[in-house]
């Protein structure tokens, strides 16, 4: 009772949502946006349990005089404060998100938006440290990594196209020497003779490669974004949901039951 | 007055957030406290007014306003019934709460869970899958040389990322060589979704900035 009833829930609301698929009539026709409601009604009440998850730790804190019981203070009457304005601005405006009402004029713009928009914007600090240490041109991937990274930033940057003859320069003698050391590690003549040749033509590129690219990078990046990176995520994704599919499938059929541990 | 003083916050949970990037100190720790704390409480009212109001209360207010509460049951028809499925869902979703019927929470689980993968299975056939297809076959002579060299880009990094990630062969002869070209693929994609997220989080960036420049700082002199 305890796992079977559980298993045909799932297997019911799933199968069905593929069966309305393809019956577009009624009652299945309609099945879709109805069970839909109901996912965002019942999924939405999961919230509740992660805001008692969320106070029940902040309390236990409080209750154990923890060192940071009085960030956990702060935590419970914010919550409280925000959840008893957006309540009275309800109650006054019918919705505390009508553009009238107090809790979206300042709370929202002066408390939420300010926070949030901080929050990710110290990401961009993080972001770019993490670069420093995980972009290095140890072979040819990496490098394209780095390179792409690079156009496509630097080409979405007013005035980006100052700065490409320095990093055209640096990327393409970093390029030269990676060809240097493997022409060094080579042992046959004809690989080495290879290998300078093509440092040769790296470092010989960097001014005809700067003048092209202060003209045409901000074209290059939207180029990189709309061609290879659509082509390679478009494999990415078709890769994913497939994976999903057949995981669905699993859920649907009662093979996968982790969820119910 | 009061847009002032509300700047002044704004600037304060700002600057307190900023601080950071020094070491982890109590200004952050308040501002961050004070974030999880109102953005919860932002997404519970988000919830109610959103989701339960008008998705469950909704449809039984004018009933119940019209006949009262006793009345209202004989007045009910199917689109006031029917949402006592969902009802019931959610109340044992919070039945997790009392021990003894926690289990039933399974049930609640059980209905996301699959409404999830049905979703999966009709959301990816529907959404990706089939359109992304239908997308990447292309014609590989348009006429004009530019536009067929990029249709056949992306038909090639499309069908070679695939490849890569195609485990039921070795990777060697064929597939090693389109497997390899798929990774070079992937390392661009990567890349320029880097530089593009990067791009994302440094224009948030300007505008924290512009915001204490020019709305803060111009608010000394108002």
């Amino acid at each position: 009772m305890k796992k079977e009833v559980p298993l045909i829930i799932t297997f019911i609301s799933g199968f069905l949502l593929i069966v309305a698929l393809f019956i577009p009539h009624e009652p299945f026709g309609s099945l879709q946006e109805r069970f839909n409601d109901w996912y965002i009604i019942v999924s939405g009440f999961t919230l509740i349990l992660g805001v008692d998850s969320l106070l029940l730790y902040h309390w236990r804190k409080i209750k154990t005089k923890d060192k940071d019981a009085p960030y956990s203070i702060i935590l419970i009457i914010t919550f409280i404060t925000v959840l008893l304005w957006g309540i009275y601005s309800g109650v006054k405006h019918g919705n505390p998100f009508a553009p009238a009402s107090t809790f979206l004029r300042y709370f929202y713009t002066y408390m939420f938006v300010p926070l949030q928009a901080t929050m990710f914007a110290l990401l961009a600090f993080f972001i770019a440290s993490a670069a420093y240490r995980a972009f290095r041109a140890r072979g040819l991937n990496a490098t394209l990594l780095l390179v792409s990274a690079g156009l496509v930033m630097l080409g979405r940057v007013p005035k980006g196209e100052i700065v490409v003859p320095f990093f055209i320069a640096i990327t393409l003698i970093l390029i030269a020497i990676i060809f240097v050391l493997e022409a060094v590690a080579r042992v046959s003549l004809y690989e080495r003779l290879l290998y300078f040749a093509l440092a040769l033509i790296s470092l010989i590129a960097i001014i005809p490669l700067s003048i092209l690219l202060r003209e045409y990078l901000p074209a290059l990046a939207d180029w990189i974004m709309n061609v290879p990176q659509l082509g390679a995520k478009r494999g990415l994704f078709i890769g994913i949901w497939l994976g999903a599919i057949a995981m669905a499938i699993r859920i649907i059929l009662g093979i996968e039951r982790t969820y119910l541990k | 007055m009061v847009e002032v003083i509300f700047i002044w916050i704004a600037a304060g949970l700002t600057l307190a957030i900023f601080s950071f990037l020094y070491k982890d100190n109590p200004f952050y720790k308040v501002a961050e406290h004070i974030y999880v704390g109102s953005a919860a409480a932002f997404w519970f009212l988000y919830l109610w007014f959103f989701d339960v109001e008008p998705k469950i209360l909704g449809p039984f207010k004018e009933v119940f306003h019209k006949y009262g509460f006793s009345g209202m049951w004989a007045h009910f028809g199917a689109e006031q019934w029917i949402l006592f499925i969902p009802i019931f869902l959610s109340i044992c979703m919070l039945l997790r709460f009392i021990p003894p019927t926690a289990w039933l929470s399974r049930w609640a689980i059980a209905f996301t869970v699959g409404m999830a993968a049905g979703l999966g299975v009709t959301g990816a056939l529907q959404g990706y899958i089939i359109p992304q297809t239908q997308a990447t076959l292309l014609p590989l002579w348009t006429g004009n040389p530019l536009t067929s060299f990029n249709n056949l880009i992306i038909v090639i990094a499309t069908l070679a990322t695939l490849f890569y990630f195609f485990f039921s062969k070795e990777h060697k002869g064929v597939l090693g060589v389109f497997s390899r070209i798929g990774i070079t693929f992937i390392m661009i994609a990567f890349g320029a979704s880097f530089g593009y997220t990067v791009m994302a989080r440094v224009s948030l960036l300007i505008g924290r900035i512009h915001f204490l420049l020019f709305e803060w700082l111009s608010s000394f002199f108002h």
